[in-house]
Order: structure tokens, then C-alpha cells, then sequence
């Protein structure tokens, strides 16, 4: 019965892969429209079903936050769908910027029981 | 004689159309992707105990990581030290947690296993083979000394994190 039951739980939590993509590797800062600040051009494909928030976030080689811009900071991406996500860095801060991040928010009752959260970080081009 | 001639090319137009061709454009491109192949439920084997072991009824998340290229990317794998959800608890609870290669889509990959660096509740693996890697996280967590958790809903959640090099 422990078996049948083990069986049957694995098979339902499962059944589908879900997936978080964030493209490309290595993202390149370039002038942007407004003098003084670079821009970067990311791609987030969001395969998971769980999950429609993603936040974005920039950091240094320590994992530590550096000041950025972007339209939205938790962005909405339904399932299956791709979005084009513009990042805004400083030109002061091009040295420090290192790591570009998405990560996967879970809503608190949102009803699934996902237990894993993903996080995905391009590095700048140097 | 055009009667006889206007079909034939009218005919001929038409089969040129026909075997238009259309192009399927595709890139692969170096990329980190991570999947969620099992979502992971805690088994409740004693009162004082949640845990995702098989052999106490739970069911162990398993992420899946995908790189397309070598070298590129490092994995990071928190196991939960805390509870993202829970009745109010009044005592402390002891956390153990686990990542293990589970599936590996190229032989060399189980190395990952020997050459993990472990800190705090992290594990961090340098994906340096091409190919998809499946991580089973294991989590355990006892309450005081064999107290018996409150009833309700209990969640916490594993991290899984890719970091270009």
C-alpha cells in the first residue's frame, strides 16, 4: 500500500516539466538612449506552470545589489510565453555590475505546492 | 488553340506555388535552463518529523539543470532551513538537507556527486559536462526534542540557482 501510494504521488507531482530560461549567457552593455547609462537586452522564457512573477536583479561579484532600471521589477510572464526584458545600468556602475538575475517568485496562496524556486544569472561581457 | 494553351500554363503557375518552401529558422545558443521535474512532498513518518525521504513517505524534489555548453555555468542548490509556510511554531526545528546526482545524461556527469563544494545549507556544482544533470534534494526536519509539530500546512522551497562563470 506504502508503495501503491509512493507510486501514485510520484506520478502526479510529475507530470509535467516545468521550466525557467534566461538568455543569453553573457548579455552586452551598450549605450543606451540616454547619455550616462548602458542598457542590456535579455530574453526570460517561462515553462513553468507554477510560476507567472519573475524578478529581476542586478548584482556585483559578491552577490551584493547594484543600482539598475527596469520597466518592471517583477515582471509578469504567463506560461510558454518569451519576454524581452531591457536592463538599465549606470555607466558608472559598468565595472561593478557583473551578474543579471531572474528569479521565480512563488505566490504564498497560490494553491501549488511548488517547492522550488529558480534563479537564473547572466554575466556581463566584459 | 489558346483554349488548349491557357490551361497548361495556368496549371503550370499553379504547381510553381505549390512548392513554395518555408523556411524553419532555429539558434542554439549557450544557455542555463532549469527544470522542475518533481515538485517534492514531506512525509510526516513520525510527529516530529517532515521529511522527503522515499522510505517515509515523502517524495524528493528533483530539478533538472540543462547547459548547452561546457563550463559555462555553476549550480547552486539551497535545501530549505526554513518554512515558507507553517502553523506558529514555538520550539526550534533542526534542519538536514541533501543534494545528490539523481539522472545524469552523460556517463562523467556522476563526478558532480565527488566534486561538489558544500557550505551552510548550499551545494555548489561546476557543470562542466554538456547535457542535463538531475539533482534530488532531500530534506529532513525535526521538531525540539520529539515534539509533535502542530497540525496544518507545511511548505518551505529549495532553491536552485545557475550562475555564468
Amino acid at each position: 500500500m506504502k508503495l501503491f501510494m509512493m507510486t501514485l504521488l510520484t506520478f502526479l507531482t510529475s507530470g509535467q516539466a516545468i521550466a525557467h530560461e534566461w538568455t543569453p549567457t553573457y548579455p552586452e552593455l551598450f549605450q543606451s538612449y540616454v547619455k550616462g547609462v548602458l542598457q542590456s537586452e535579455l530574453t526570460l522564457y517561462n515553462a513553468r506552470k507554477d510560476v507567472e512573477y519573475y524578478e529581476i536583479g542586478v548584482f556585483d561579484k559578491d552577490m551584493e545589489p547594484v543600482s539598475f532600471a527596469v520597466s518592471q521589477r517583477i515582471i509578469n510572464v504567463e506560461y510558454q510565453r518569451r519576454k524581452k526584458v531591457s536592463v538599465f545600468v549606470r555607466a558608472k556602475d559598468r565595472d561593478r555590475a557583473v551578474y543579471v538575475c531572474s528569479k521565480s517568485k512563488l505566490l504564498k496562496d497560490s494553491g501549488t505546492k511548488a517547492l522550488i524556486t529558480s534563479n537564473i544569472c547572466s554575466k556581463y561581457k566584459r | 488553340m489558346l483554349k488548349k494553351v491557357l490551361p497548361v500554363v495556368l496549371m503550370g503557375l499553379m504547381s510553381s506555388a505549390v512548392a513554395a518552401e518555408i523556411p524553419i529558422v532555429g539558434t542554439v545558443e549557450s544557455k542555463c535552463v532549469i527544470t522542475t521535474d518533481t515538485q517534492g512532498v514531506y512525509g510526516n513518518p513520525t510527529p516530529s518529523k517532515l521529511t522527503t525521504n522515499m522510505s517515509d513517505g515523502g517524495v524528493p524534489p528533483i530539478v533538472r539543470y540543462d547547459v548547452i555548453q561546457a563550463d559555462y555555468y555553476k549550480a547552486l542548490i539551497s535545501h530549505p532551513e526554513t518554512f515558507t509556510e507553517s502553523p506558529a511554531l514555538g520550539d526550534v526545528v533542526n534542519w538536514v538537507g541533501l543534494v545528490e546526482v539523481a539522472e545524469v545524461s552523460d556517463a562523467s556527469m556522476s563526478a558532480y556527486d565527488n566534486d561538489k563544494r558544500l557550505y551552510n545549507n548550499v551545494t555548489e556544482i561546476d557543470l562542466t559536462i554538456a547535457g542535463s544533470t538531475w539533482f534530488k534534494v532531500t530534506s529532513t526536519a525535526n521538531y525540539g526534542y520529539d515534539k509533535a509539530f502542530p497540525a496544518g500546512q507545511y511548505r518551505a522551497t529549495v532553491q536552485a540557482e545557475c550562475i555564468a562563470i
